[in-house]
């Protein structure tokens, strides 16, 4: 009977861990989808910065107005603790360092850099090609905070 | 009688041998400098140039206080942002270069020295000869050979008004008082006298690459990327002696991180090769070192946001000529996995 009862529970256990692992396979899915968002409206905004397509405020406005409400949107629930790339859940499909979790304040810090760089690339965007130049650098520096210190390179 | 003859003759041979060998050996490793009085005399020093040389150089990258000795260290006025020179970006905040930092390499660990103006704990005192010739000859003022850890591989190929340049911008920066310490490293690495040897072989200011009738931006890439920009040190393969593989220049390298030779990094191609830069353009690569983004929109992360923390800085024609550079040079494919 003791055999049947460990057998069990070791069953839930591993059922448990399994149901953890996948959820935090799934945050980790979902904030990567959260930067493919950045991404797609940084390159809406940066492309006509490059030159590589033509300025137009409107489309440069709500570029940067989504960039910001991305910025500002409460996305702990795709952080949770065990999700780093030295986690077993999180060895191979993320680059997040542990230090995003163990140093976490200064994550919060950097986030509001960027917040604060997308406020004034908002009020910059409509202005011409050269302000949206200038902001999407300010920009750039405000992602570079996170990713110098909390994503590891390739490998 | 003649055997007991021969074992004293012998001996002395040896002796002799092993004393000239020893001799000679240590005439080939003496420290050599390459910079004269009358070479620095020369110089006016622009602290303009300076400052943009630093940011070429990334000099903070390596030699930045180590924040957890920042409370130690600092006044609080320090910590304040600003710049005494005009840059038409928001104000960063001033470096501060006491130093600190570790690197983890298979020799040992080296411990970024305080370059800050300090007069006993960092460079404050040093003249510009000694400067001069610590970054050009790899030779520090006390006359003796500096660990390659410290790129003067590269900058060694600096023009000395550039140099001087350099340490007339450091010097304006705030004074940090930090004690160096000493590199932790393993024998025989821990001799530094052996450098001599090693600069002997491997060390010289010829450029990395043949580039046959390029236009003058490319040849400024070079300077910039060979030189002072030192970009090599990072992207190119090593050998066991720590020796660049040149016929392998910037097509990548897998880096031990530390003794444990599992654990390695891996530094991006950045030829124009597929496995490389790709077909990144030469607008996208100006873009990537002004904004750290990628075509794609990806941002640079780890060392290399601290790189372009540096070339946001730079001026656009600097952030052009190493684009221009680096679709210039040969296309190699990564190291295989």
């Amino acid at each position: 009977m003791k055999i049947f009862k460990y057998i069990m529970l070791l069953f839930f256990a591993s059922l448990a861990l399994n149901s953890l692992a996948a959820s935090i396979e799934k945050s980790i899915e979902a904030r990567q989808s959260y930067m493919n968002l950045f991404a797609f409206n940084l390159g809406i905004a940066g492309d006509m910065a490059k030159g590589k397509s033509e300025y137009n405020a409107e489309l440069a406005k709500i570029a940067a107005k989504n960039l910001l409400s991305l910025a500002k949107m409460n996305n702990s629930a795709m952080w949770p603790e065990g999700s780093s790339n030295q986690d077993e859940a999180g060895k191979g499909i993320t680059r997040a360092k542990p230090a995003l979790w163990s140093t976490y304040p200064e994550a919060i810090n950097k986030h509001k850099k960027l917040v604060t760089a997308l406020e004034r690339f908002s009020l910059l965007v409509g202005e011409g090609r050269e302000s949206l130049q200038k902001g999407i650098k300010s920009v750039g520096r405000g992602c570079g905070g996170c990713h110098k210190n909390f994503r590891a390179k390739n490998k | 009688m003649s055997n007991h003859n021969k074992i004293p003759t012998s001996l002395a041979s040896l002796t002799f041998i092993g004393a000239l060998t020893g001799g000679l050996l240590w005439w080939l490793s003496a420290p050599q400098t390459f910079i004269t009085q009358e070479q620095v005399n020369a110089i006016k020093v622009d602290v303009n140039n300076g400052r943009h040389l630093f940011y070429i150089g990334g000099c903070a990258s390596c030699h930045q206080l180590v924040p957890s000795l920042l409370k130690d260290t600092l006044s609080n006025n320090l910590l304040k942002e600003t710049s005494s020179i005009k840059s038409e970006e928001a104000p960063i905040p001033l470096p501060q270069l006491g130093g600190g930092k570790r690197f983890t390499t298979p020799f040992g660990t080296f411990i970024a020295p305080n370059i800050s103006p300090d007069k006993v704990t960092g460079i404050g005192n040093w003249s510009d000869l000694a400067f001069a010739n610590a970054l050009i000859s790899g030779i520090s003022p006390k006359g003796e050979h500096y660990y390659p850890a410290f790129p003067y591989t590269s900058y060694t190929r600096m023009q000395l008004q550039d140099v001087l340049d350099l340490k007339a911008y450091l010097s304006i920066l705030p004074s940090i008082k930090r004690q160096n310490e000493a590199h932790q490293l393993s024998f025989p690495f821990s001799i530094r006298r052996t450098l001599g040897l090693w600069k002997r072989i491997f060390f010289n200011s010829a450029p990395l690459v043949k580039l046959d009738n390029v236009s003058p931006i490319v040849k400024r890439g070079q300077y910039l990327v060979e030189g002072p920009g030192h970009c090599g040190e990072c992207h190119t393969q090593r050998n066991k002696l720590g020796v660049l593989n040149k016929h392998r220049w910037l097509a990548g390298a897998v880096l031990e991180a530390g003794n444990n030779e599992a654990e390695t990094i891996e530094v991006p191609n950045i030829t124009h090769d597929e496995t490389g830069l790709g077909d990144w353009s030469e607008d996208d690569i100006i873009n990537y070192l002004e904004t750290g983004f990628t075509p794609e929109y990806d941002v640079a992360g780890d060392v290399m946001a601290e790189v372009i923390e540096n070339t946001s800085q730079i001026n656009d024609k600097d952030r052009a000529a190493i684009a221009a550079y680096l679709l210039a040079i040969p296309m190699l494919s990564s190291p295989e996995e």
